[in-house]
């Protein structure tokens, strides 16, 4: 009876915790919004539950130990000391403790990694080349082979600079346009497989949009990756969270997630508007150039 | 009956041109002593405590509202810059130097340290480092954080001589660590008492050692990375500039192998004092000390190995991710047993809850408890999500605040009474440990919850909108609160330092050394240093004392002669039983 009376605290948290992610919950993050998100929510609340229970059981022992055993007038406490093996006991318990969470990290870190192929309302897209921590099981071109893999995921350019974010979207048809880019908002497709190619210009910047996934580094000359698949129509705020000066804190990103059809449709549009404003540059240089003959 | 007779008086010795004594600061800051330079370490760091609690309200009141317009960006991100490098450079680090400095070598029965003249210039070095940082206020200040990223850190982006001034400040602080690290490791090492064997060297010893190696090891890493950034900024190299085929993220793994070294300096620096305290107000042997040493070695050596726990998400090898993971998540038997170790050590006690105890168990929740958070991010996607959130970052305040601040202040209620012969004051003692450990608790908690909403780390400013309002308001005041603990135990340990009650050589009964020799120790610590034979060698002195009084048998007194009136002051070591 003492025990399950005992046991009682600890179970009404389990269950708090556990029953936790089912509805909104400032203990955790917010909603995700792709699979490597929900991946990193599992791990999330496996590990509060794990770093809950020993906190509990530590301070509780603590607690009671510091109310129970308090200053006796004249006795003389037992000189206790621990018994052989004793010792190695509670670390070989902690151990065993300590591999499992290593193996379940391992697991839930490769769930992460792993692309998803793009689902039925996705947009199907080109792309190739390597992967990174960030990103595991993207398909390979054929050795030899010009053309696209299937199911290859959509390719994007992050570029980080003091202090916005630079988008390059893959689309290249057009020859009057070197690059089809954005700033500040990446606009993809959704149901769709989404590699970020991520990279900086200038200082290290982090990109980190917690709905779609974790933090990653934007380091100058080297290209880290990440994926993402947005599983809904919708805008999800992102900021980077690596100190770069003093714009830093207004270094914000948004992703915002539409159907293929409107995504096509925007590429479109964004070609457009490039080209219309690359024509009155060049214009305004011609005019320029002209004047200054004069 | 004629009194014995004395022996003949003479004339004193009197010498033509005797120097005046020299003025006592001159004396302070000159000697050679190990107790004297630590008393610098231990003032000069607390002085540097008191600035980090006022740039630390400083910084959060910009925080107390979205859109704040108090402070310019550009002033933040300085007084960030100063508060960050002087809570890491200039408090923590010097802080346990200068305990371990004044005790260790009395905790080892020595009667000085091996390399004085170095143990001295550790201290000139790291004053200097601290003053060509903030000399830097006069002319241009660093606004790059704790430390540059690598970017950030060349001269195109930070062109001012800020950087270089951090560099040189640090660098020079660096430099001053490794100076007593090897002072320290010779002295432990050559200068113990003899019968003291390392199973019988006390843990806080142990801890000390840890902590010189960590210095030991580390120290050059941070070093080769200023060397290294010092000629990428001023003398036109490439060693980190991404886009010249240089390497950023080797700068990435040098810094972070050294703030490794320094988180696990301090906590196993906590765990020391938490070894020496806990058994002495509890009044019971340490349970297990050679569990305690061995995992206070261990902590020290995983601690230092999961250097790459802040780089997940940086493009490094997979298994050189998961190797990290694993030696993160291996922290917990260490930390575990040393918990088990104390707990066990508590249970069955006589607890006396004096100031040091009170400020030593919130001291280990709010361990317990940074460290759980530590835990969590431990585990990669855990990490990829928290790292650079205010969640992470609150975890690792916790740390500091339990680990340095707290256990800091317990270390210094129960070590002054040594270093001054006086008892600092209690209630103010207590109080402050309160302040602290809620006000900690609280900022935990709502910088936890913003860092969840995806609050970054040092930012001056966030959005209205993003949901974060009530958790800054919250943190701040708390903030303001543990600012206030911080204020109220400085300023009782100053006043105790010269008007506190005067208490005895061992007022808490403790069984180390160091309570053998007289408060305040004489320069040569010890007229006589005992054979120790076993880890609790004060109180086998204790022991060997009671047993001859209780042998003792007073003569009969002679008739008529008047009887000298006895004093209750104790053995020969002045112990009278009591922890007053």
């Amino acid at each position: 009876m003492r025990t399950i009376r005992r046991a009682l605290p600890v179970a009404a948290l389990v269950l708090t915790v556990v029953a936790a992610p089912a509805v909104a919950n400032p203990l955790g993050p917010d909603e995700a919004h792709s699979p490597n998100a929900e991946d990193i929510r599992v791990a999330y609340w496996v590990m509060l539950l794990v770093a809950a229970v020993l906190a509990v059981v530590v301070l509780g022992a603590l607690a009671t130990a510091l109310a129970r055993f308090g200053e006796r007038r004249g006795a003389q406490p037992p000189r206790e000391t621990a018994e052989r093996g004793q010792i190695a006991r509670v670390a070989g318990a902690l151990g065993v403790l300590a591999a499992l969470v290593f193996v379940f990290g391992v697991v839930i870190t490769e769930s992460a990694r792993k692309l998803e192929p793009s689902g039925p309302e996705g947009l199907s897209a080109a792309a190739n080349r390597y992967a990174q921590v960030g990103v595991s099981g993207v398909p390979e071109p054929a050795p030899g082979s010009q053309e696209p893999p299937e199911n290859a995921p959509l390719e994007i350019n992050v570029i980080g600079q003091e202090w916005l974010w630079r988008f390059e979207y893959p689309g290249g048809e057009r020859e009057d346009i070197a690059e089809l880019f954005t700033y500040n908002e990446l606009v993809v497709p959704v149901d769709t497989a989404v590699v970020l190619n991520i990279d900086s210009t200038d200082v290290n910047h982090r990109w980190f949009v917690p709905a779609l996934g974790g933090q990653v580094d934007a380091i100058p000359g080297t290209i880290s990756r990440t994926w993402f698949k947005a599983d809904e129509v919708g805008r999800y705020p992102g900021q980077s969270t690596l100190f770069s000066g003093s714009g830093y804190p207004t270094m914000r990103a948004w992703v915002r997630v539409v159907t293929p059809a409107e995504y096509e449709a925007f590429i479109e549009q964004l070609g457009e508007d490039l080209s219309e404003a690359q024509a009155a540059v060049a214009e305004e240089a011609n005019r320029e150039a002209a004047g200054g003959t004069e | 009956m004629t009194p014995p007779t004395l022996a003949e008086p003479r004339p004193e010795l009197v010498t033509r041109g005797q120097s005046k004594p020299r003025y006592r600061w001159m004396e302070a800051a000159s000697s050679a002593d190990h107790k004297a330079v630590a008393k610098l370490y231990l003032g000069t760091s607390l002085t540097f405590l008191a600035v980090c609690a006022v740039l630390f309200a400083l910084t959060r009141l910009q925080l107390i509202v979205p859109d704040n317009t108090m402070i310019q960006p550009e002033i933040f991100n300085r007084l960030l810059s100063a508060l960050e490098v002087s809570v890491v450079f200039f408090f923590a680090i010097p802080l346990l130097l200068g305990l371990i400095g004044y005790i260790v070598p009395l905790q080892i029965g020595a009667r000085g340290v091996a390399l004085p003249t170095l143990n001295q210039l550790s201290y000139w070095l790291y004053a200097a480092g601290a003053f060509v940082f903030y000399a830097s206020f006069l002319w241009a200040v660093p606004e790059t954080s704790l430390a540059p990223s690598p970017g950030l850190a060349d001269v195109a982006y930070s062109p001012t001589h800020g950087v270089d001034a951090w560099i040189a400040g640090t660098g020079l602080a660096v430099l001053g660590f490794i100076c007593f690290a090897i002072n320290l490791l010779v002295t432990v090492r050559t200068q113990r008492a003899p019968g003291m064997v390392w199973r019988r060297t006390p843990i806080f010893t142990w801890a000390a050692t840890a902590i010189g190696w960590l210095l030991l090891v580390a120290g050059p890493a941070m070093l080769g990375a200023l060397t290294m950034l010092m000629v990428d900024r001023r003398f036109d190299g490439y060693f980190f500039d991404g886009l010249e085929g240089g390497d950023p993220l080797l700068y990435s793994q040098l810094v972070a192998f050294f703030f490794a070294a320094c988180h696990a300096a301090v906590i196993v620096g906590a765990a020391g004092v938490l070894s020496e305290i806990l058994p002495t107000f509890a009044r019971k042997p340490l349970f297990s000390h050679r569990a305690a040493a061995a995992s206070i070695v261990a902590l020290a050596v995983l601690g230092l190995l999961a250097w790459m726990q802040s780089l997940y998400t940086a493009p490094i090898a997979l298994g050189a991710v998961y190797a990290t993971m694993i030696v993160a998540l291996a922290l917990l038997v260490p930390v575990g047993v040393l918990l088990y170790v104390w707990i066990r050590t508590l249970w069955n006690g006589s607890i006396a809850y004096r100031a040091p105890l009170t400020l030593a168990a919130w001291g280990l929740a709010l361990l317990v408890l940074g460290l759980a958070g530590e835990l969590m991010t431990a585990v990669v996607p855990v990490g990829w999500q928290l790292e650079h959130t205010a969640a992470a970052q609150s975890d690792t305040i916790l740390v500091l605040l339990g680990g340095a601040v707290l256990i800091g202040f317990a270390a210094l209620h129960y070590w002054l009474p040594k270093v001054t012969g006086r008892a600092v004051g209690e209630g103010l003692g207590k109080l402050a440990a309160w302040l602290i450990a809620l006000g900690a608790l609280v900022f935990w908690v709502c910088m936890s919850l913003a860092g969840l909403e995806g609050q970054p780390v040092d930012v001056w400013r966030y959005f209205e909108g993003q949901g974060l309002n009530a958790y800054n308001l919250i943190a701040t005041l708390a903030a303001l609160v543990i600012g206030l603990g911080v204020l109220v135990e400085l300023g009782n340990l100053a006043y105790s330092y010269g008007n506190g009650r005067r208490v005895g050589p061992d007022p808490w009964g403790g069984s180390t050394l160091e309570w053998f020799a007289l408060s305040p120790p004489p320069p040569h610590n010890f007229d006589a240093v005992p054979d120790v034979r076993s880890a609790e060698p004060m109180r086998d002195i204790r022991e060997a004392v009671r047993a001859r009084q209780e042998a003792f048998v007073a003569p009969r007194p002679l008739p008529r002669s008047p009887e000298p009136a006895l004093t209750g002051d104790g053995g020969a070591d002045g112990y009278d039983g009591s922890l007053a």
